[in-house]
C-alpha cells in the first residue's frame, strides 16, 4: 500500500467519524430549534407573563406552566431526598466496606435495576405502593407526589450509585492511608476524608440522577394522579410536565394554540434538563481533572 | 432473465391490483370496536383490506387531512380549527355515526346517593361543591376521579355540562383504574364508559341515575332510553371520510350498518344508532 493511499484512507475515516459526531450535535440542535420554533408560535398568542405566573393549566382558557413546574419539582426533589442518602451510602458501602465477593454480586444487581421498564415500575405504583400509601396515611387514594417520588428514586438509584461509586473509588488511596495513620477509624475516614474528596463526583451523580427523574414520563403519569392544581404537600396528586405532554399530545388538534403550548412546555423542560445535565457533566469533568 | 422480469412484474401486480386497503385511524375509544368490525368484515370480503390503528381522535383527523388515513374515527365532533384546515385544502368531508356511547357516573355503594341532577353534578365536577355535606347528609370531601384530558370521554363530559373540571380532579389512566379507585374510596365520584360497567363487575360500586329539570331519572344501562336518545350523557361515535372516497369506503360502512355489524357494536358495550338517523 503506497503512502498516498494510506493517507486517503486515513482522511476518509477521519471525515466519517467526524460526521457521526456532527450528526449527534445536529440532532440536538434540530430538536431544540423545532421546540423553539413551535414555542414562538405559542408565545405569539399567549403572553409569557401569563404563562409563568398563572395558577392553572386548563387548555383553551388557561395556559400556565406554574402548577406543572411545581409538580415536577415536588416529584423530582422528593425522589432525590430519598435517592441521595440511599445511593451515596450504598456506593460508599460497596466501595469501602463490602467484601470482594459481595461487591461482585451487588454491582450487577444494582445495574439491573436500571433495566426495569418504567411502565412496570408505574404498575407497581398503582397496585402496590398506591394502596400502601393510602392505608399508611389514612387517605382515600394513594396516587400522589409521594408515590411518584418513591418510584422515581428507585429509577434514579442505579445512576446515582454507579457514578458515586466511581467517584469514591477515584479518591487516591494515600488520602485514606493518611487519615487512618493519624488514628481516624474507618467511619471517620469515610465521612471526613473520602466523601469530601469525592464531592464533585457525588454532585455529578446527583445531577445526572435528577436529570433522569425530571425526564421520566410513564411512571409519573401512571402513579401520581395527574390533578392539575398546584400541590400543597406530598400527599396531593400532581401532574408533571412530561405527563401533561404525554397525556395531551394524543388528542390535541394539530397546529392550534394548545398544540403549540405543549411544545412550549417541552422546550422549558428541555432547558431545565439540559442545564442540570450540563452541571452534572461539569462536575464530572472537574473530578477527572482533579485526579490527573 | 426475461422470465424473471415477468415474474417480478406479476408479483408487484398481485400486490397492488386487486387488494385495496382502507386505513382507519383515530379515537382510542373506538379502536377496539373498529378492529372487531374490521376482522368480521374481512371474513367475508378478503379483497378489501382494512387496517385499524388508534392514537386519538385528533391524530385520526390530522391523518385524514394529510392523506395517511381513509377513515378517521372520532369520539367528538370535528372542531372549527380543524374544519378550517380541511377548507384550506379544499377537501370535502362526510361523516357517519356508527354507534353511540353512554357515560355512566359511579360512586361507592356506601355513599347514600342514588340519583343526581345534572346541575348538581356540574357543581361537583367543576369544584364548586367540595364536600358531600353540601348535597347529602355525609360530611366527607368529594374526590373526583376522571379520565385524562386526551380522552374523548373527558372532553364530552366537559362539553355537555359546560364546565371546566376542578383542578383537583384526579386523572386516571383508564376505566378500570377509575372503578378500582371508587371501590376503595367511599367519598369518590367518577365516570366511565357504560359498556365498561355492563361487562365488568359492579361489586362495591353504584351507578347513578341522571335526571335534568325536565326529565326523569334515567340509568345509562337502560337501552330503550338510550335508543330514544333520552339519557343525558350519550354521544355519537363518528367516522369521518373524504367525500370523494365514498365509493372506496362504502362497503365497510354498509357492513357496520348491517345486522352483523350492529350485533358486534352491541356486544362490545356500545349502543346502535337510533333507527331514524
Amino acid at each position: 500500500m503506497n503512502v498516498n493511499k494510506r493517507e486517503l484512507t486515513d482522511w476518509v475515516f477521519k471525515q466519517a467519524f467526524k460526521a457521526t459526531g456532527l450528526i449527534t450535535i445536529a440532532l440536538l440542535g434540530g430538536i431544540f430549534i423545532m421546540l423553539l420554533y413551535n414555542s414562538i408560535s405559542f408565545f405569539a398568542k399567549i403572553s409569557p407573563v401569563d404563562f409563568f405566573t398563572g395558577s392553572q393549566w386548563d387548555p383553551e382558557t388557561n395556559y400556565s406552566i406554574l402548577p406543572l413546574i411545581v409538580s415536577t419539582m415536588f416529584v423530582a426533589v422528593g425522589s432525590m431526598l430519598i435517592a441521595i442518602p440511599l445511593g451515596i451510602l450504598t456506593a460508599a458501602y460497596i466501595s469501602e466496606f463490602a467484601p470482594k465477593k459481595l461487591q461482585v454480586i451487588l454491582k450487577p444487581i444494582i445495574e439491573m435495576l436500571a433495566a426495569i421498564p418504567s411502565v412496570a415500575i408505574g404498575f407497581l405504583g398503582i397496585v402496590l405502593l398506591g394502596p400502601g400509601i393510602s392505608k399508611l396515611f389514612g387517605i382515600q387514594n394513594g396516587l400522589n407526589a409521594l408515590n411518584g417520588s418513591i418510584l422515581l428514586s428507585i429509577m434514579a438509584l442505579p445512576t446515582i450509585i454507579t457514578i458515586s461509586e466511581d467517584a469514591i473509588n477515584a479518591v487516591p488511596k494515600s488520602h485514606r492511608e493518611a487519615s487512618l495513620a493519624l488514628g481516624a477509624n474507618k467511619w471517620e475516614t469515610l465521612f471526613k476524608v473520602t466523601i469530601p474528596a469525592g464531592f464533585p463526583g457525588l454532585i455529578a451523580a446527583v445531577m445526572l440522577g435528577l436529570g433522569r427523574a425530571l425526564g421520566e414520563t410513564m411512571t409519573v403519569l401512571m402513579a401520581t394522579g395527574n390533578a392539575s392544581a398546584i400541590p400543597k404537600n406530598f400527599l396531593d396528586s400532581v401532574r408533571t410536565i412530561t405527563a401533561t405532554i404525554a397525556i395531551e399530545m394524543g388528542e390535541v388538534p394539530y397546529q392550534t394554540t394548545h398544540y403549540f403550548a405543549l411544545f412550549a412546555i417541552a422546550a422549558i423542560l428541555f432547558v431545565i434538563t439540559l442545564v442540570i445535565n450540563l452541571l452534572g457533566e461539569y462536575f464530572a469533568n472537574r473530578l477527572r481533572n482533579y485526579h490527573q | 432473465m426475461k422470465r424473471f422480469y415477468f415474474y417480478c412484474t406479476l408479483l408487484l401486480y398481485s400486490c397492488t391490483a386487486d387488494k385495496e386497503t382502507i386505513k382507519v385511524k383515530g379515537s382510542d375509544t373506538e379502536v377496539n370496536l373498529a378492529v372487531l368490525l374490521a376482522e368480521s368484515f374481512h371474513e367475508k370480503n378478503d379483497n378489501l383490506l382494512i387496517s385499524v390503528s388508534g392514537g386519538g381522535s385528533g391524530l385520526g383527523i390530522a391523518s385524514l387531512l394529510n392523506g395517511t388515513a381513509d377513515i378517521a374515527n372520532s369520539s367528538r365532533n370535528i372542531n372549527e380549527e380543524e374544519e378550517d384546515l380541511f377548507k384550506d385544502k379544499s377537501i370535502q368531508l362526510s361523516s357517519f355515526i356508527f354507534a353511540q356511547d353512554a357515560i355512566a357516573f359511579v360512586v361507592s355503594d356506601k355513599l347514600p346517593l342514588d340519583s343526581i341532577n345534572t346541575k348538581e353534578l356540574a357543581k361537583i365536577l367543576s369544584g364548586t361543591y367540595t364536600n358531600w355535606s353540601q348535597l347529602i347528609k355525609k360530611d366527607q370531601p368529594i374526590n373526583i376521579y376522571g379520565r385524562q384530558s386526551n380522552s374523548g370521554t373527558h372532553e364530552f363530559v366537559k362539553m355537555v355540562l359546560n364546565i371546566h373540571f376542578s383542578p383537583y380532579a384526579k386523572q386516571m389512566n383508564g376505566n378500570a383504574q377509575i372503578l378500582e379507585a371508587i371501590k376503595a374510596d367511599n367519598s369518590g365520584i367518577g365516570y366511565v364508559g357504560a359498556g365498561y360497567v355492563v361487562k365488568g363487575t359492579t361489586e362495591g360500586i353504584k351507578i347513578l341515575t341522571i335526571f335534568t329539570d325536565t326529565s326523569i331519572a334515567v340509568s345509562p344501562l337502560d337501552e330503550g332510553k338510550i335508543a330514544s336518545g333520552d339519557y343525558f350523557f350519550q354521544r355519537p361515535l363518528f367516522q369521518y371520510y373524504k367525500a370523494k372516497d365514498y365509493e372506496k369506503v362504502k362497503e365497510f360502512l354498509n357492513f357496520e350498518k348491517s345486522k352483523k355489524g350492529l350485533d358486534i357494536i352491541h356486544s362490545s358495550g356500545y349502543f346502535p344508532v337510533k333507527q331514524s338517523l
